[in-house]
């Protein structure tokens, strides 16, 4: 108590100490406000880069649906290409069928006339030969029958002609009774 | 845990049950230290502990704000991030309510009071022997800094506003009948001129001064009650250890709750200045 008595007031401002004070102060802010856009920009952009992340995040989600919107509409137009195509294929597989049917017939059919002709063919041919064969044998027939032969070719030739007539007409009735 | 071992309020050897000495309350001597080099000034205190812990202060606030905000990155790491949860404190609950966005410029002067009145008043509690007390309880200090904020707040609302203005706006409430004026003009402009300042600084002073005022109190009567040897006997001397055992648990509770104060008694500080400066800002309302 004696030592406050002899000093005074307590609530006496002294210059010095407020001098002090305020350098001290100063100095304080000073340096609070030089290193003060050291914190603000790494604040600005940490918030910066939180918005840009958002930002990008929202861009890629409308990207990714864009491009699934995408894909949908190229699968539904796939699905309806290939209906079409499927459609088409089968009035395609139905019209080759037609065409091979109706090719296989007249196929058939010609086949069926060329074999005719060739048995007709073959058999005017055998008729030929045999005609032949049949005057050569029939004359030998007849004449080992006879016993004679017939020297005269032109006689001859007259009875061989007259017997292949008689034979050809026969044979030609048989043939048409066959036939029928 | 003796604060200010260099005050002559005990004595050793002077204690209860002892050889009729007296307890002699610390009392303001502990405010006026004798100056180690005594300038010979009228008005001047000389260089006293109080210089020392205020230049320490300032030592502290600016390698804490150096270390901390340094190299500021993008993702912070635990000293940026108490730097920016006391900037994110002081913004959110104190510039912007009381400014708005526009306080987001004062920010860094909330910020520099803020640390530099906390890390003054822990001066109190850090126990250097001969030095502890917090240097807010020399009147000259916050005396700084509350006619600092004082004239921010003249010369922005004369800035804003105009003198005119802003003298008017400050002494002529909104709302009130002329007839009434006479009264209220003077009544404002000793509120709001003179009384209001002088508040702001003796708040914090006299906060700060009777704390400190209150643990010397504890930890000299825990001293003085302490004396097992008791001349008068054994019994008297265990009593005399519970009185000091009691004294000390009020000390170490009155600590933390001190601590709590010289917290709040920064943060309140802070708070009136802004919002002070938010109302030159505004002009009349």
């Amino acid at each position: 108590m004696h030592l406050a008595a002899e000093q005074g007031s307590v609530l006496e401002i002294h210059w010095d100490e407020f001098t002090f004070g305020l350098i001290a102060f100063l100095i304080i802010l000073g340096v609070v406000y030089k290193m003060w856009p050291n914190l603000m920009k790494a604040l600005d952009e940490r918030a910066d880069q939180i918005e840009g992340g958002i930002a990008r995040a929202q861009k890629a989600e409308a990207e990714a649906e864009a491009t699934r919107q995408q894909y949908r509409e190229k699968l539904e137009e796939a699905h309806r290409e290939y209906a079409q195509e499927l459609e088409k294929a089968k009035e395609q597989r139905a019209t080759i069928i037609a065409e091979a049917r109706e090719e296989a017939q007249v196929e058939a059919r010609r086949i069926v006339e060329a074999a005719h002709a060739q048995i007709e063919a073959d058999r005017q041919q055998a008729l030929v030969q045999l005609r032949n064969e049949i005057g050569a044998l029939s004359t030998e027939l007849a004449s080992r029958i006879v016993g004679e032969t017939l020297s005269d070719s032109a006689a001859q030739n007259r009875v061989i002609d007259r017997f292949l007539d008689d034979l050809e007409q026969t044979d030609s009735n048989t043939q048409q009774a066959e036939v029928r | 845990m003796g604060a200010d071992l260099n005050v002559a309020a005990w004595e050793p050897g002077c204690h209860i049950f002892g050889d009729g000495c007296g307890f002699e309350a610390p009392g303001t001597e502990l405010f006026n230290p004798t100056p180690w080099v005594d300038f010979g000034l009228a008005g001047a205190a000389g260089v006293t502990k109080y210089y020392v812990l205020a230049a320490l202060s300032v030592v502290v606030v600016l390698a804490f704000w150096y270390f901390t905000t340094r190299r500021a990155k993008v993702v912070p790491g635990r000293a940026q991030g108490t730097a920016e949860l006391l900037v994110g404190f002081l913004r959110d609950q104190v510039t912007r309510t009381t400014m708005g966005k526009e306080g987001d410029k004062f920010l860094p002067l909330m910020v520099t009071l803020f640390l530099f009145i906390f890390t003054m008043n822990v001066m109190g509690l850090i126990p250097i022997p001969g030095f502890q007390v917090p240097v807010t309880t020399s009147l000259a200090f916050p005396a700084v800094l509350a006619l600092f904020v004082y004239i921010l707040w003249n010369v922005i609302g004369i800035r804003r506003h105009g003198a005119v203005g802003h003298i008017k706006a400050r002494l002529v409430p909104s709302g009130v009948p002329a007839w009434i004026l006479p009264v209220v003009v003077p009544i404002e402009a000793l509120s709001n001129f003179i009384i209001r300042p002088a508040t702001h600084m003796i708040r914090l002073f006299a906060v700060m001064f009777a704390g400190h005022l209150l643990l010397a109190l504890f930890a000299a009567a825990g001293f003085y009650m302490f004396n097992p040897m008791s001349p008068m006997g054994p019994v008297l001397g265990a009593v005399s250890v519970g009185y000091s055992a009691i004294a000390l648990i009020g000390f170490l509770v009155f600590t933390v709750f001190e601590l709590f104060i010289m917290a709040v008694q920064a943060y309140v500080f802070v708070l009136l200045s802004s919002i002070y400066i938010g109302e030159a800002i505004e002009g009349a309302h």
